[in-house]
């Protein structure tokens, strides 16, 4: 049941992720040719900003996930942590790669190390890429688990600072499109559409992602005891 | 490079990361599943009893 919840949340995401792609292209109008260097790459924006979306939530479920383990002892809070991390990293790769290949045909350089909103972004980025691939070389736990969560609850707090950095240091980083408080977002009607149908397309697909990863957590955990089962009965009849 | 040349690889590359992750995901689920089936068949272990490391901790 659990396991057609997620593959239909994947499914509806998927298509809106691709309605969203279609309607960039075809129906979204263009921004001001003299407003910016490069006009047609600022369509990568329609994906790139709700891959961002979604990885502040993958950090958050995987601050969640980190808490609940660490405080609670939790199995769900373990299973959090993991498809947070998860969903973090392949939606901050997307998102820095977006915004990479933007940078190079807009500012003429696909990083700046000066830009705080793009470092802290890179440096979560690289945190759950930590955490994926420390995951995998280590055997499961409880210092294992201990050890992850505390990266997971700690590394939250460049989640809250990544968000303001470019209202506080707007160095290359765009500012804010959409609740930029007094001065407005930059964004026309049909443009804002386009951007919200991809902000909740990207949401499912990530919710449908995190529901499956949190299944397999659980299938691998079940598979792993079950061979323990088997081993100690093939030891048992030897 | 030109501006649409720019976003073709964006989405490319994009479109590549978003298929490669749920291709892998959907796999890895598929095939643990399968596993897991032919091994729980015949020995019998309760799904509660799936996570040892937090099961050990809550004694």
């Amino acid at each position: 049941m659990a396991g057609r919840s997620a593959e239909a949340l994947l499914g509806a995401g998927f298509l809106g992720v691709m309605t969203t792609l279609y309607l960039g292209f075809q129906w979204a109008p263009s921004v001001a040719i003299d407003a910016f260097e490069s006009p047609a790459a600022q369509r990568i924006f329609y994906w790139h900003v709700p891959a961002a979306w979604s990885a502040f939530i993958a950090f958050a479920v995987l601050f969640a996930g980190s808490a609940m383990w660490f405080f609670k002892r939790s199995p769900l809070g373990w299973r959090l942590h993991v498809a947070g991390a998860e969903a973090g990293l392949a939606c901050g790769l997307i998102t820095v790669w977006s915004g990479c290949v933007w940078g190079a045909a807009e500012w003429g350089t696909p990083w700046d190390w000066t830009d705080v909103r793009l470092n802290t972004f890179g440096l979560l980025t690289l945190l759950a890429l930590f955490l994926v691939l420390g995951r995998q070389s280590q055997p499961d736990g409880v210092e294992t688990r201990d050890t992850f969560s505390t990266f997971g609850l700690y590394g939250f707090v460049l989640v809250p600072f990544t968000y303001i950095a470019t209202r506080i240091w707007e160095i290359r980083h765009p500012g804010p499109v959409i609740g930029a408080g007094d001065d407005g977002g930059s964004l026309s009607g049909d443009m804002a559409i386009v951007l919200l149908i991809g902000a909740v397309s990207f949401t499912l697909f990530i919710i449908g992602h995190i529901l499956m990863s949190m299944r397999i957590t659980g299938l691998e955990q079940r598979l792993e005891q079950a061979q323990k089962h088997l081993d100690g009965g093939m030891e048992w009849k030897e | 490079m030109e501006g649409m040349t720019y976003l073709t690889v964006a989405y490319l590359g994009m479109i590549a990361g978003i298929a490669i992750w749920t291709w892998t995901v959907v796999n890895r689920s598929k095939a643990i599943e399968a596993r897991l089936e032919a091994v729980e068949a015949s020995i019998g272990v309760a799904a509660s009893d799936a996570d040892a490391v937090a099961k050990e901790q809550a004694e």
